[in-house]
């Protein structure tokens, strides 16, 4: 018999089966820092081995459009650390801060996208 | 071994010598451009390709449900499973392999990497598997 240190690999299907994820997640966080019409930036964290944080985004101005879900952070979850859960927010950008050359004539025109909390300062 | 002169052609892509250079040959952003990771979140500078719209094959659905069922089995989780298939798999297999290429090597990377088969296993098992085809 194998004397491999045996590990639960089951953990967060078995959490997540009925539920669903992040469904599986919901009252695990702590109190959302932020809310609905907050204007925020975007951190320029470390992005070493994994994020799901755009580059593009880093230093960006944004407004929180919806307080979505709770769930681990990307660079948490994919090393399958599920324990420390935090707010995600839908959040949405000008186009024409994010890029240089956006033409003038789409002034108006927007980005929506979900990052989690930890990525996020008040600006 | 013909795959040998392909493989000298991978090295000069940044276009200067880059064997082992000492620090101070790589300031903060090479070093940011070289750990930055391969991901698909768009927003980098490249050149424009061709939409096309393909059929998935046989061997694509097979792929994705075999990664799935690694999945309901708990081997990895989604977020691990684009971690490793994105990023861990380095920029130019990123760039260079089918999407689901690299689904499918990845799931036989985690096996062995979670000690669900050993290496020797995975190599006699693709080789009987092709002398199939000789």
């Amino acid at each position: 018999m194998s004397n491999k240190p045996v590990y639960d690999r089951e953990h967060h299907v078995k959490k997540a089966t009925g539920i669903g994820d992040p469904q599986c997640f919901t009252g695990e966080a702590p109190a959302a820092k932020f809310k609905v019409g907050d204007q925020l930036r975007v951190r320029d964290l470390p992005d070493l081995f994994y994020t799901r944080t755009q580059t593009y985004l880093r230093g960006t101005a944004c407004t929180v459009s919806a307080v979505v879900y709770e769930s681990p952070a990307a660079e948490d979850e994919s090393w399958d650390n599920t324990d420390k859960v935090e707010w995600f927010y839908s959040l949405v950008f000008k186009q024409s801060d994010l890029w240089p050359d956006y033409p003038s004539a789409f002034g108006n025109d927007t980005l929506e996208t979900e990052l989690p909390e930890r990525w996020l300062e008040s600006a | 071994m013909r795959h040998l002169d392909i493989v000298k052609q991978f090295q000069p892509s940044l276009h200067t010598e880059t064997h082992a250079p000492s620090p101070d040959m790589v300031d903060d952003d090479h070093y940011r451009a070289y750990t930055r990771s391969s991901h698909d979140l768009g927003g980098e500078p490249d050149i424009p390709i061709t939409w096309e719209e393909k059929e998935e094959e046989i061997w694509e659905h097979n792929t994705f449900v075999t990664c799935e069922v690694l999945a309901w089995r708990g081997v990895w989780n989604a977020e691990e499973r684009r971690r490793r298939q994105n990023v861990d798999v380095g920029q130019t297999i990123y760039l260079g392999l089918p999407y689901y290429g690299r689904w499918l090597m990845t799931a036989a990377l985690i096996l062995v990497d979670k000690q669900y088969v050993t290496l020797s296993e995975l190599q006699d098992k693709i080789h009987e598997v092709r002398q199939r085809y000789e």
